[in-house]
């Protein structure tokens, strides 16, 4: 019963959070930290890569962070398939290997640039801000008539083993679809 | 045909049949349209529905990232279909994110639950669902089919129904009007046989009748015929027997024996006078017809009239000029005038005028005629004297007076002729009687040639004599042999005929009506073995020459009196004649 009324204070809290956009006009940057834990419902990952029961979805921001304690309320009011997500904080590459998700923002568009070339080697969803670089991950931010829209590079997600949901896709500003 | 003559009884029960099926198509049509009507609200919720749960699931991101946009895009993608009327895309607070309305009609802008409505728009709430998580609602309103749609989908099947109904109703009423149509033509029939029948009978009936009134009226007719025949010749018979049986007597007077023998020729010729206008009312006369001016026959009667007559009648003549010549035979239309003439002369005792009228006539159907028209003013007959005139032996004439064969004669002249006899009267004006004659085409040509004088006697001759009947061959015989010819007498045309092979004869003499070979036959057969044998026919009355005539032989008329008979043969006889003309 504690579980139960734990659960719903924590859905009422969510249900501010997500209305919170709508009410107020958000920033930019809390509009970006409550896209990404989302994007975690619209993609499927390898088998091999998928979170055991139970374990949460890995969300990592690699390198600089501008949410700050954005992220994790964001994260906090997502469940998908009874799974939370968890939101860590990594300096570099390593140790990125059990990351889902990982918001990549290096100190310069270059430095950008060689951590996505890092995360290549795992079955990562990478998200890139314009505002950063020009360097793009798979979903890519930007900034379209005042609102926050963002790229998906199918192509890269797939070479990497993960599947974006169509209904993602239709959000999209502009896919680059896979061969 | 025994399928068509099936066919009524396969139909017997149509009228019922027809009923019952119209009633079953009508149930049939309402069953579609009620049930198609029920089914159809229901249909329009689950489309309504499915159409909001694919609206649902499209939105579903756009509302999770708040994409306002998409989800409008989505919504557009919604209202292209006409029958949705309202669409609306509610966040998770409830506020509207996307929607679109038609006709004035648009969305609530915050989300309220939808009211069932039966008679408004199909409204269906669909929760937008991520990962089993609500983040919002789709609330669709779609208008149910107009009405008049779903009326006119349903007429065009009232419709059809109704086009079915007719086509078995029309049918149905065919097949019971003509079937009503054949048993009338069929009771029609009946009758018109049974008529036909009835008809029939009735033919048969009166044709009996008739034959029975037409054989009495023949007997009647005989009877009447017989009777005048017998008291005439009885009359005659008397005087002729009388004086016979008196000249038998011995020591008779010369003066008396003449007187008897008188009478006896008198008696004689009216008998012969008798037969002859008996023959003429049966018209088998012999005619010898030949081109007459009636005018000049008329003209040259005159003085016999006015003897016959008498002082104390007039005779006035009206001649039309140029009127047509006629061909008949002279003795018979001088005998009819005769006759109409004394007729005139018995209805004037007290005197009076007879008018002899010849006039043009114009016939439809014969042609040109002459109306030869004798009116007396006498007494007159009355409607059933009219009716009987022509009737032989019926007379008005005290006994003894008339023979009541004149008109007949008369009558059967004129038919015989090709003509007509016409009789008016008026009782106490007097009567016109018209004989009407046929122009005849052939030119009348004066007797110029008539003989002058006596004609020369002719020289005696050979004659070959043939008669069936013994007293009359032996009178002949007795006859030519005391006007000097030689005569050899056979009874048959066989026997003349092989004689007449192997003897040369100047003349032959033949009876026409014989058993056998008959004298015209005869005659033939000698014209064709001696070509230039004259032949003279003779006889009382002969079916045969009253038909075809005589073939242009001469022809000697029983009674026959010597001086005709010598006449006749000096004529043949005679040198330079032709042998048979």
């Amino acid at each position: 019963m504690s579980g139960n009324r734990h659960l719903l204070a924590l859905a009422a809290l969510a249900t501010v959070l997500a209305a919170a956009p709508a009410r107020a006009q958000l920033t930019e940057e809390q509009v970006k930290a409550a896209f990404l834990p989302r994007f975690a419902r619209y993609v499927g990952w390898p088998a091999a890569s998928q979170p055991t029961p139970g374990s949460a979805f890995q969300l990592c921001v690699i390198g600089r962070d501008p949410f700050g304690r954005m992220i994790e309320q964001a994260a906090a009011s997502e469940s998908i398939d009874g799974r939370g997500v968890q939101v860590r904080r990594l300096p570099s590459a390593a140790g990125a290997a059990a990351c889902h998700l990982a918001f990549v923002q290096g100190t310069a568009p270059a430095d950008t640039g060689r951590l996505l070339l890092a995360l290549r080697r795992f079955p990562v969803l990478t998200v890139t801000d314009g505002r950063a670089g020009p360097q793009r991950g798979m979903i890519h931010f930007t900034i379209v008539s005042g609102r926050v829209r963002f790229f998906i590079d199918e192509a890269e997600a797939s070479e990497r083993g993960l599947s974006i949901s169509s209904r993602l896709l239709a959000l999209a500003a502009g896919v680059r679809q896979r061969r | 045909m025994r399928l068509l003559s099936r066919l009524p009884e396969r139909w017997g029960n149509a009228p019922f049949a027809i009923v019952a099926t119209v009633a079953l198509m009508l149930l049939a049509g309402i069953g579609i349209i009620l049930q198609n009507e029920a089914a159809y609200r229901e249909l329009q919720e689950q489309q309504t529905r499915v159409q909001a749960e694919i609206l649902s699931a499209g939105v579903a991101a756009a509302l999770d990232f708040g994409d306002a946009e998409a989800a409008r895009q989505s919504v557009q993608a919604v209202q292209v279909n006409p029958q949705v009327r309202s669409v609306g895309v509610y966040g998770r607070d409830g506020k509207l994110v996307a929607g679109y309305g038609r006709g004035g009609v648009d969305p609530p802008p915050r989300y309220t639950d939808p009211l069932p409505d039966a008679r408004g728009p199909i409204t269906q709430a669909v929760p937008v669902l991520i990962g089993g998580e609500r983040i919002g609602t789709v609330v669709l309103a779609a208008d149910p089919e107009p009405l008049s749609r779903r009326l006119s989908r349903y007429l065009v099947i009232g419709l059809l129904t109704l086009m079915a109904v007719l086509v078995v109703a029309v049918l149905g009423l065919a097949q019971a009007v003509l079937r009503r149509a054949n048993r009338q033509l069929e009771e029609r029939a009946e009758a018109l046989v049974r008529a036909n029948a009835e008809l029939k009978v009735q033919v048969g009936e009166r044709n009996k009748a008739e034959d029975q009134l037409r054989q009495a009226h023949k007997m009647q007719a005989l009877g009447q015929l017989t009777g005048g025949i017998a008291h005439d010749f009885n009359n005659l018979l008397t005087v002729i027997q009388g004086s016979a049986d008196m000249l038998r007597r011995s020591g008779l007077e010369e003066a008396k024996r003449i007187r008897f023998a008188e009478a006896v020729v008198q008696a004689s010729s009216k008998a012969a006078a008798l037969t002859g206008q008996l023959l003429a009312f049966a018209r088998r006369q012999p005619l010898q017809p030949e081109v007459i001016d009636v005018n000049a026959l008329i003209e040259g009667m005159t003085d016999l009239l006015d003897r016959t007559l008498g002082e104390r009648i007039a005779i006035s003549t009206d001649l039309t000029e140029g009127a047509c010549m006629v061909e008949a035979d002279r003795a018979q239309l001088e005998s009819a005038l005769l006759n109409i003439a004394v007729n005139a002369r018995d209805a004037m005792p007290d005197g009076g005028t007879l008018a002899i009228v010849t006039a043009a006539h114009d016939d439809q159907e014969r042609g040109p005629m002459i109306a030869l028209a004798v009116s007396d003013s006498g007494s007159g007959m009355d409607e059933d004297t009219l009716n009987r005139a022509f009737e032989p032996f019926f007379t008005t004439k005290m006994t003894g007076k008339g023979t009541g064969l004149g008109l007949s004669q008369v009558y059967g002249f004129a038919s015989q002729s090709g003509g007509d006899v016409r009789i008016a009267s008026v009782v106490g004006m007097g009567t016109t009687v018209t004989v009407l004659l046929p122009c005849s085409g052939a030119t009348y040509e004066a007797d110029a040639g008539e003989e002058v004088g006596r004609p020369m006697p002719g020289r005696p001759g050979c004659i070959l004599l043939v008669e069936d009947n013994d007293e009359v061959g032996e009178f002949a015989e007795h006859l030519l042999v005391e006007l000097g010819h030689r005569v050899r007498r056979v009874r048959s045309g066989e026997q003349a005929l092989r004689l007449a092979e192997t003897e040369p004869f100047d003349a032959v003499f033949t009876d026409v009506v014989m058993p056998g070979m008959s004298g015209l036959e005869l005659a033939s057969r000698l014209a064709a073995l001696k070509p230039d044998l004259p032949i003279i026919l003779t006889t009382g009355y002969s079916d045969e020459i009253a038909k075809s005539g005589a073939g242009g032989r001469p022809v000697l008329l029983k009674p026959y009196r010597p001086e005709t008979l010598a006449a006749a043969i000096d004529q043949v006889l005679r040198p330079g004649s032709g042998a048979a003309k």
